[in-house]
């Protein structure tokens, strides 16, 4: 009886291994808006990276920041040497959890409201956050999506008095990406 | 005489203004007309990143690189961006995004073809990432 006990929970921890699936991208759409009534900025990056652990929630995500697209010459020039600093910090950072990952489950198709909580690295400044998202699970892919806002004061990033008018105090993010399960 | 350096003066601030303007205005130059700042193979941009992103980042950060290599992806997203990754022998390679404000002659590619691109180097991402990459034919 226990030797059959102990081969079912082997067979158990053999299955639950097999199921600790992990999701990839390097295609993530990070794009960002700046609007106030004098002007409207927005950039968007086609190459972010992330990776998840489904059963955990565990994820990381980054961009690299010269890779943000600018309609205009000035602002993308701007944005890297004057605001962001990218020879300096040449990306930007989350790491952290789905916080109610008990709540959803990744393994089945079907729409998911999630909190992302974890450790956000902007310009060299690392904070806590917590931003709301959505998990679409559909056909083996996580479709995944967020909103949220960045204050440029919090990641030291600071706006000359000449264009404070001109750039939004929080900046709108919107982050989209397809995770695929990583072969293994 | 008041009149003529008033005059003058608006005449200054106009011709200013609109320089400023122009500048404000211009669009990012598309890549085809760009001069590469260095020529290297796929693998040897990996390698120097692999060795140590900081002195590789401190070397080619926002450098136009002109990059040989062979096609290991060929992929376009829906949107219709252009993504290669040159094969570098490695697990990662060199993943060259298309700009999009380069009127692309070829947008489909096949693994096993051997390209050179230019792009703007933006660091190491698994890949090594060159953006607003355009075909130097």
């Amino acid at each position: 009886m226990k030797k059959v006990c102990l081969t079912f929970i082997a067979a158990a921890l053999l299955l639950a291994s097999a199921h600790a699936q992990k999701f990839m991208t390097r295609d993530a759409n990070i794009s960002f808006l700046s609007e106030t009534p004098l002007e409207k900025i927005e950039a968007i990056n086609k190459s972010g990276s992330a990776v998840l652990d489904a059963e955990t929630g565990r994820m990381e995500w980054k961009v690299l920041i010269k890779n943000f697209i600018f309609e205009k010459k000035l602002m993308q020039e701007h944005f890297n040497e004057n605001y962001m600093e990218s020879h300096k910090y040449p990306n930007a950072t989350f790491k952290g959890e789905i916080a109610n990952i008990k709540d959803v489950n990744l393994s089945k198709d079907g729409n998911y409201t999630v909190r992302a909580k974890g450790k956000m690295t902007i310009h060299g400044v690392e904070r806590d956050i917590e931003v709301p998202g959505k998990i679409t699970v559909a056909g083996g892919k996580l479709n995944v999506m967020s909103d949220f806002k960045v204050a440029c004061a919090d990641y030291n990033i600071s706006i000359p008095s000449v264009v404070r008018d001109n750039i939004a105090k929080e900046i709108a993010v919107r982050v989209e990406a397809t995770l695929t399960p990583i072969n293994r | 005489m008041k009149k003529r350096i008033l005059l003058l003066a608006a005449l200054l601030a106009a011709i200013g203004g609109a320089i400023g303007l122009y500048f404000y205005n211009q669009k990012m130059p598309s890549m085809v007309g760009q001069k590469a700042e260095m020529t290297l193979s796929a693998a040897d941009l990996y390698a120097a990143f692999e060795a140590d992103e900081t002195a590789a980042n401190a070397r080619y950060l926002g450098k136009i690189l002109a990059v040989e290599g062979q096609v290991r992806e060929a992929n376009t997203l829906p949107d219709g961006t252009v993504k290669l990754v040159l094969d570098t022998g490695k697990d990662f390679g060199v993943l060259c995004e298309f700009d999009p404000n380069t009127p692309h002659k070829r947008t489909r590619f096949e693994p096993g073809e051997r390209l050179t691109l230019k792009g703007e180097c933006a660091g190491l991402n698994f890949d090594v990432l060159l953006s607003r990459c355009a075909v130097v034919e």
